[in-house]
């Protein structure tokens, strides 16, 4: 496992550790996955599992009860509204704005499912809508701040990425916020809240596990960068076998532990 | 220089001379950092403490005065009101009837939080005069505040956590909104507190303290950090330098000092 690398989260910074990434990174085989997919059988559950870094973090701790708030849903509406505004110039605020309208169009159409942002967003009152987009603004606008100082290409993903482990029931989750650089070589940010923890290494591993699983040719990004700006720091680990290995091997370990706790709690 | 201001409107002072900005300064960032890590070790030793000292600017603000607890309560509801009312007017929200929608707006938010908890039990006396209170100090924001233009990226309750010593020493600060760019050549970024008590001494030290956790956390010195009064529609304002950030480092020290002696 190579050593976590850190950074004062400035755009110099940040721009040193896109430009000196390694520019080899790993590439998994199928071999590779079906070994994953064995050790994930090996750890039987009764329903199906869903596995993020948040969970490793926790070390298998299930979490609590989603709940839509302000704060859970400014990632979603602040990176919609980044892309929206990269696409299109527009200010943040007016982005996210539109962004909101089109979630609330699609609830009253009836496109929006019970349990989703948009079902959600419906039913609010206006002045908790007026609060969620303050906090879209500051995500949005925080995450263009990280970014702008950038000479590589960027871009705002439509989703995270998700792989399901076959014949295990199990399905794998990674964050990721901006993309650097093209395809094959590209430089993975993941934007979190708050102070890194002492776990923030295998959260930041299991992201590149899943980023690299979910690549239809297995291809590993080169670095994969996690930026804290209340705290002004960026961590990160670079696209080797080893890290890719480790960041699986805390998947299973987690499900091990998820296990358990379910065992705990029937007992 | 610290700027008192009345009849000018919020956002021209954070406009200020755009002619007299000075160019962004990225070096002194570091430096702080060593320095508040030396005092940090001369106050605290190399121990490791049970619990972490957590720096807030509450504690910068230091208050002599002694209240009721009943008032305390109140004042910090009418606090969280203001606070969760100004980022609305951010968002450029209608806001039609304060009082309420600030309690939406934090219901929708913390619905379990223990102080929203103290207003579900006001009786209609105690809730007719916060609301008095909220609408009172929400028209001095509205009136001296302006329209903040969306593309000066405005942010709101902007968090920062800086850790010292180790995790011995914890800075923990909210800036009620932040404005402008760390990545202009020139330095373009203002923070803005809104208190809902009069400004005293405390207050500077709390400017300063913002200005150098800014600092600290995007390793840009920021223009100028503000705070505002909507108890009395005051504002003061000061441009940070090297000079405002050294002095707070020396409020940091001596918050530091005394808290050892106190444990």
């Amino acid at each position: 496992m190579s050593a976590l690398l850190q950074r004062r989260l400035s755009a110099r910074d940040l721009s040193e550790l896109v430009a000196h990434a390694p520019t080899q990174s790993a590439t998994i085989s199928d071999e590779h996955r079906a070994s994953l997919a064995s050790r994930f059988r090996a750890v039987p559950s009764t329903e199906h599992r869903r596995l993020d870094a948040w969970m490793v973090e926790q070390a298998g701790r299930p979490p609590g009860p989603f709940a839509w708030t302000p704060a859970t849903a400014r990632r979603i509406l602040g990176n919609n509204a980044l892309r929206r505004v990269m696409r299109e110039p527009d200010t943040i605020l007016g982005a996210v704005r539109d962004e909101i309208a089109d979630q609330l169009l699609r609830s009253v159409n009836g496109y929006a499912r019970a349990g989703s942002l948009g079902h959600w967003l419906g039913g609010v009152a206006h002045p908790v809508l007026g609060l969620i987009t303050a906090e879209a603004v500051n995500w949005a606008t925080q995450a263009l701040e990280c970014v702008q100082g950038l000479e590589a290409g960027w871009r705002v993903p439509a989703s995270d990425v998700y792989y399901d482990v076959a014949t295990a029931r199990t399905t794998l989750r990674g964050r990721r916020d901006v993309v650097v650089g093209a395809d094959a070589e590209r430089v993975v940010l993941r934007i979190r809240s708050g102070i890194p923890g002492k776990s923030a290494g295998h959260g930041l591993r299991s992201d590149l596990a899943v980023e690299t699983l979910a690549h239809p040719e297995g291809v590993a990004p080169r670095r994969y960068l996690g930026l804290w700006p209340d705290a002004g720091l960026i961590l990160g680990v670079e696209g080797s076998m080893e890290n890719v290995r480790s960041g699986a091997s805390d998947f299973v370990r987690a499900a091990v532990a998820q296990r358990r706790h379910g065992l705990v709690r029937a007992a | 220089m610290l700027a008192a201001q009345e009849p000018e409107l919020l956002i021209e002072v954070l406009r200020g001379d755009r002619a007299q900005r000075p160019r962004r300064d990225d070096t002194i960032a570091a430096g702080l950092r060593a320095l508040i890590e030396d005092h940090v070790f001369e106050v605290l030793g190399p121990q490791r403490r049970d619990s972490a000292l957590v720096v807030t600017s509450s504690t910068m603000r230091r208050s002599d005065s002694r209240l009721e607890m009943s008032d305390i309560s109140l004042g910090r509801v009418r606090g969280v009101a203001i606070s969760l009312l100004l980022r609305l007017v951010v968002a450029q929200v209608h806001v039609e009837n304060p009082f309420e929608d600030a309690v939406r707006a934090w219901r929708g938010e913390r619905p379990q939080d223990e102080l929203l908890g103290v207003v579900e039990y006001l009786d209609a006396d105690q809730r007719a005069r916060l609301r008095a209170d909220v609408e009172a100090h929400f028209a001095t924001l509205t009136r001296c505040l302006g329209p903040i233009p969306s593309n000066w990226w405005p942010r709101t309750s902007l968090r920062a956590r800086q850790m010292f010593g180790g995790g011995n020493v914890r800075l923990h600060d909210v800036v009620d909104l932040a404005v402008g760019s760390t990545h202009g050549d020139f330095a373009s970024v203002a923070l803005v507190d809104v208190t809902t008590s009069p400004l005293d001494a405390g207050a500077e030290r709390v400017m300063r303290f913002h200005a150098l956790v800014q600092t600290l956390r995007t390793s840009i010195v920021p223009l100028r950090t503000s705070m505002f009064s909507s108890a009395t529609g005051e504002l003061w304002s000061l441009d940070v330098d090297a000079e405002v950030l050294m002095r707070a480092v020396s409020d940091l020290v001596e918050i530091l000092t005394t808290a050892r002696s106190d444990s």
